[in-house]
């Protein structure tokens, strides 16, 4: 008796053991096929060009260096909005919020909007900012849509990495006579700076591809158009980026912007994976030994 | 003021079994008087009454959950960081009522220091682990301020160890030195009363004795109460001990004399090991 309960243990433990590798195979099968396509197809376009000359008509030689700097701008535009309301939302939570009814109100609401169809945070921008207060597609817009995608993502890292700090190092700062935004900004931050330092880059990482929020804000431009002599620096006009790009190019009939599309997925794709590297780095350095 | 206060209720005082050493008002520092204490709506403090005596160690000696920590934590008001747990009493502090509501905590817990069970270095320079809470009272020039560091380690008997590191980062150093940087933090503020939680509990025997060593100095010039487990080390470290039970003060009385004659029949069990 005992040894059939052994030997079926051990099929049963190898069956189950066989399956997760397969499934994680899978996984990983449809990672590499989409990584190799995009590396096929996208690698062959790559060249200075890409860099250094603005999207044209089909047929003109062109790049896609405008929406490469739209895509930094409302991305980077995004996150600084993005990190002051996270963070500060974040370490409200995690250190004033507690339990209370407002408190939870708030986190459930960020659940919500961490989740939220990216599409209606597109639409929601367009409903306020393009139909009513700046009248139009600006590349503002843009940025705060994708800030809005990001704002949840930051929150919830900084409260949870925030709320892993030993209770006895929050209290060995006040102990010591110091105010609590004090102790809060000079330890506890610092303390957990590896941890919302990382929610920063994940979220940089997600809305450096997101498209939907930017059709209806950012609408994009075939043109350059930020820089020092524009009026607002340019930022409220539309802008390009590279999502925007890719899904108008990807969807035309010419060959040359289907090429584009692909070199601008790849520029894309090793963005986000040198972000999440990054973000390895930086939490592996930061970890007391 | 006399030194067992005398307005305890009657029906409070007479329910358990007690007795507080007689202590001239003029040596105390720090006056607890019928403390009670609330987590919520659990009462973990009952009408407490404890003279800590100036320039000397007060030790705090009984089993888990009596509320000797509890009592600690009133001392420098580090409880307010959590709603819902409030004092209620006195706690005098060179005569003044720490627990009044227009006392400045922050102010109150620069004169009451406080080193906590598990080591808690700064995430910061061993230099500027020390010089955190000095920075925020006062604006030292530069050697005044390499002289205070260099004091206070040299207080909490560390300064030998890290002299040569100043910059290195506080998390590198070891679990013991680690507290002895965190007594050396408490110390470069100049509190007058040092509140000690259990501060060698997760230290090894050599970095105790160290520690031990420590607290011994300082009585010199601070105040110090702490919080032990460790009965050996209350008859160490400290010149009068404090037993609780069950959140109440059982017997108050000059270490020596706890230890050798305890008084309350709860006292000789625990310290006979009977108990806790």
């Amino acid at each position: 008796m005992a040894s059939l309960r052994r030997v079926r243990r051990t099929v049963v433990d190898g069956a189950f053991t066989g399956f997760c590798w397969v499934v994680t195979g899978v996984a990983l099968f449809a990672l590499g096929l989409i990584l190799w396509s995009l590396a096929t197809q996208g690698f062959g376009g790559l060249n200075l060009n890409v860099f250094a000359l603005p999207t044209e008509p089909s047929g003109s030689p062109g790049g896609l260096m405008n929406a490469i700097v739209g895509s930094i701008v409302t991305c980077l535009l995004a996150m600084i909005m993005a990190v002051i309301v996270g963070v500060l939302a974040g370490t409200w939570l995690a250190e004033y919020g507690g339990e209370s009814l407002y408190a939870k109100v708030i986190r459930f609401l960020n659940d919500i909007l961490l989740s939220a169809p990216s599409v209606l945070v597109g639409l929601f921008v367009y409903n306020i900012l393009v139909a009513h207060v700046i009248g139009h597609f600006s590349a503002i817009a843009g940025a705060v849509a994708l800030a809005l995608i990001a704002v949840p993502i930051i929150t919830r890292t900084t409260e949870d990495v925030l709320k892993l700090q030993p209770t006895a190092l929050r209290e060995s700062g006040v102990a010591l006579g110091t105010p609590r935004w004090t102790a809060i900004r000079k330890i506890l931050w610092r303390s957990a700076a590896s941890g919302i330092l990382t929610g920063g880059l994940l979220a940089f990482a997600r809305i450096s591809g997101e498209t939907a929020p930017l059709l209806f804000t950012a609408l994009g431009n075939q043109y350059f158009s930020v820089g020092l002599h524009e009026p607002m620096l340019g930022l409220t006009q539309p802008i390009a980026a590279l999502p925007l790009v890719i899904f108008q190019y990807a969807m035309s009939p010419y060959d040359d912007w289907q090429h584009l599309a692909w070199t601008g997925a790849l520029i894309v794709a090793a963005a986000v994976l040198g972000t999440n590297i990054l973000a390895r780095i930086v939490t592996r350095e930061r970890r007391p030994s | 003021m006399t030194a067992v206060d005398t307005q305890q209720p009657a029906e409070v005082a007479e329910t358990y079994e007690h007795y507080a050493a007689e202590v001239p008002a003029s040596l105390v520092k720090v006056h607890v008087k019928n403390l009670d204490f609330f987590y919520g709506r659990h009462q973990a403090l009952h009408s407490v009454t404890l003279p800590v005596i100036e320039k000397g160690v007060t030790a705090l000696i009984g089993p888990s959950g009596c509320g000797k920590s509890t009592l600690l934590r009133a001392m420098n008001r580090i409880y307010g960081l959590y709603p819902g747990q409030r004092a209620e009493g006195e706690i005098m502090l060179d005569g003044e009522n720490i627990l009044e509501r227009r006392v400045d905590v922050a102010t109150l817990r620069s004169r009451v220091g406080m080193v906590f069970q598990k080591p808690t270095p700064f995430p910061m320079s061993i230099y500027d682990n020390v010089a955190f809470g000095v920075r925020l009272y006062e604006h030292l020039s530069r050697a005044d301020m390499d002289a205070r560091v260099e004091e206070a380690l040299r207080k909490a008997a560390l300064w030998e160890e890290v002299k040569d590191k100043l910059r290195h980062s506080g998390l590198g150093l070891s679990g013991g030195q680690q507290q002895r940087l965190c007594v050396a933090r408490g110390i470069a503020v100049r509190p007058e009363v040092l509140l000690l939680d259990e501060p060698a509990s997760a230290l090894d025997p050599l970095s105790t004795r160290k520690l031990e060593e420590t607290i011994v100095d300082l009585k010199s010039d601070y105040t110090i109460v702490i919080v032990t487990h460790n009965l050996q080390q209350a008859t160490r470290v400290s010149d009068n001990t404090g037993f609780m039970y069950l959140g109440r003060l059982i017997e108050f009385a000059p270490t020596t004399e706890l230890f050798s004659a305890p008084k309350a029949k709860r006292t000789a069990d625990y310290i006979g090991g009977r108990f806790g």
